[in-house]
């Protein structure tokens, strides 16, 4: 593939990638992914893009960094889209807004409510913000075959974290209320990106976030590494079901 | 408890599983393929029918055009026991690729009608049941029947997307049918949303005999009648997949 095919920001050619890849927000996360799979290698960097390819059981999975918030995910699932990625995953972290979910549980997101601005270029609000129904599928299957339990649900996607965070100083956390009303599980800052670009472009997506209640639990690390085991289970069920 | 007020309806009156035709004719073409149906209660263009299908007791209602219509149905039907909604119903194709007639499983819906706005804001989403949509799937594959998985558009102004309008309506479906949504109608987003917010499940298996970009090119009456025939079948399978799920 020649040069005039490679992305501008995750600095891809088509081929270059799985037709799954794992996007992680934190750039800190392909290290991770490259050690939870049997062998992987990194393909490249640029800016908050790093994207390692690897094989776990036979399957070839890619994994690239997005970086945080709306706008360098929404970047990042159009040119995974452009070199032909199938199914995108995400594999990001959220913060509760449900009594019920304790930190470190997982979150398997159905849809996300739009309350970023990124998607509303691409399309009017109206549309919605869905996971891929066999992409939430498969991710349930891997956690079942982990052992681990998950939630089910709606998540709600924003732009300014430190506005609704429980540690934002001077924020509106009581702008939280109505989501928690309207049974929303928990929000983060970018799962309804990648469903809008994914669903417009006719690619399957999806998401499973882990609820990181303060940055330097010691559990967490363990959490972690749980998640990215059941977003690579994931892939490899897409691959047995011929979906990639 | 008194009879529904818009439904005349009582608790034990209908199944777990409700199918939702729009067109008030419909709810007993559909009733027909129960293996034995009796007409539960009449009222406006509410016609309830209750039956039995493979040892599992099904209901139709029809609702009525409109979320606004099959917005009360729901809320009624909740209130005398349903808990899961399969609507079963027609609309415009707004892709070319898609067989005529289509049979459409709806995975989610563009909310652009009202009532699913007033039950929750804007940029909510209006999602399908992930076992509804893989028991008409899986169901449509049984009956060796193709169906494609797709999105929606619901809107309320039947002379605002229709080829029947006098309207330029593929300028204004345009940002639909260049995100790959498959079809328009009127109400499959009040259903699933209300379903959500009642923690029901909700799903809708739509029929279509054309589409927009070619609305003389459509299938013929009989072919769609046929469609609606199996759409009911393979609603009928996905109840009992969900009845099988719960007991």
């Amino acid at each position: 593939m020649s040069e005039e095919h490679r992305q501008h920001h995750i600095n891809l050619l088509p081929g270059e990638a799985a037709s799954t890849v794992l996007i992680p927000d934190d750039s800190g996360r392909v290290q991770l992914f490259a050690e939870s799979m049997d062998e992987a290698e990194k393909v490249t960097q640029k800016r908050e893009y790093i994207t390692y390819t690897g094989k776990k059981g036979g399957t070839q999975i890619s994994c690239t960094s997005t970086g945080l918030g709306s706008s360098p995910t929404a970047i990042g699932a159009e040119e995974l889209v452009r070199i032909g990625t199938k199914n995108i995953i995400r594999i990001g972290t959220c913060r509760a807004i449900q009594s019920f979910v304790q930190p470190g549980d997982l979150i398997i997101a159905t849809g996300a409510v739009r309350g970023e601005r990124a998607t509303e270029e691409l399309i009017p609000i109206d549309y919605p913000a869905v996971a891929d129904f066999r992409i939430v599928r498969a991710l349930i299957e891997a956690c079942t075959r982990l052992e681990q339990p998950y939630h089910l649900g709606i998540v709600r996607t924003h732009d300014a974290l430190y506005l609704e965070a429980p540690f934002a100083a001077g924020g509106r956390p009581a702008n939280v209320q109505q989501w928690v009303d309207l049974g929303v599980l928990a929000q983060d800052n970018e799962t309804s990106a990648l469903f809008v670009v994914a669903g417009m472009q006719g690619v399957r997506a999806g998401a499973i976030l882990l609820y990181s209640a303060a940055p330097h639990d010691k559990g967490l690390e363990e959490r972690t590494r749980v998640q990215m085991a059941a977003g690579i289970e994931a892939a490899r069920i897409l691959h047995e079901k011929g979906l990639d | 408890m008194e009879k529904q007020h818009h439904l005349h309806l009582l608790p034990g009156d209908i199944g777990e599983t409700v199918f939702l035709p729009g067109d008030v004719s419909r709810a007993k073409i559909i009733a027909e393929h129960f293996e034995s149906y009796k007409l539960m209660a009449s009222n406006r263009q509410y016609n309830t029918f209750t039956g039995m299908y493979k040892g599992i007791k099904v209901s139709v209602t029809s609702t009525g055009i409109g979320g606004a219509g099959a917005a009360i149905a729901i809320e009624e039907l909740v209130k005398v026991g349903a808990r899961n909604f399969i609507r079963i119903g027609t609309g415009g194709m707004i892709q070319e690729w898609l067989p005529r007639p289509g049979l459409l499983v709806i995975t989610a819906a563009v909310t652009g009608d009202g009532t699913s706005r007033e039950y929750f804001p804007v940029g909510y989403p209006s999602i399908a049941n992930l076992e509804v949509v893989e028991g008409m799937i899986a169901s449509a594959e049984e009956l060796g029947l193709v169906v494609n998985p797709g999105l929606e558009w619901s809107h309320d102004t039947f002379y605002a997307g229709s080829p029947l309008s006098e309207l330029d309506i593929l300028a204004i479906e345009k940002p639909w049918i260049d995100a790959g949504v498959l079809i328009a109608s009127q109400e499959a987003a009040t259903v699933l949303s209300i379903s959500m917010a009642r923690n029901c499940r909700g799903g809708v298996l739509l029929v279509s005999s054309g589409c927009h970009q070619a609305p003389n090119e459509g299938a013929t009456e009989e072919e769609t009648a046929q469609a609606i025939s199996d759409a009911t079948r393979i609603s009928l399978e996905t109840a009992v997949k969900l009845y099988k799920l719960d007991h």
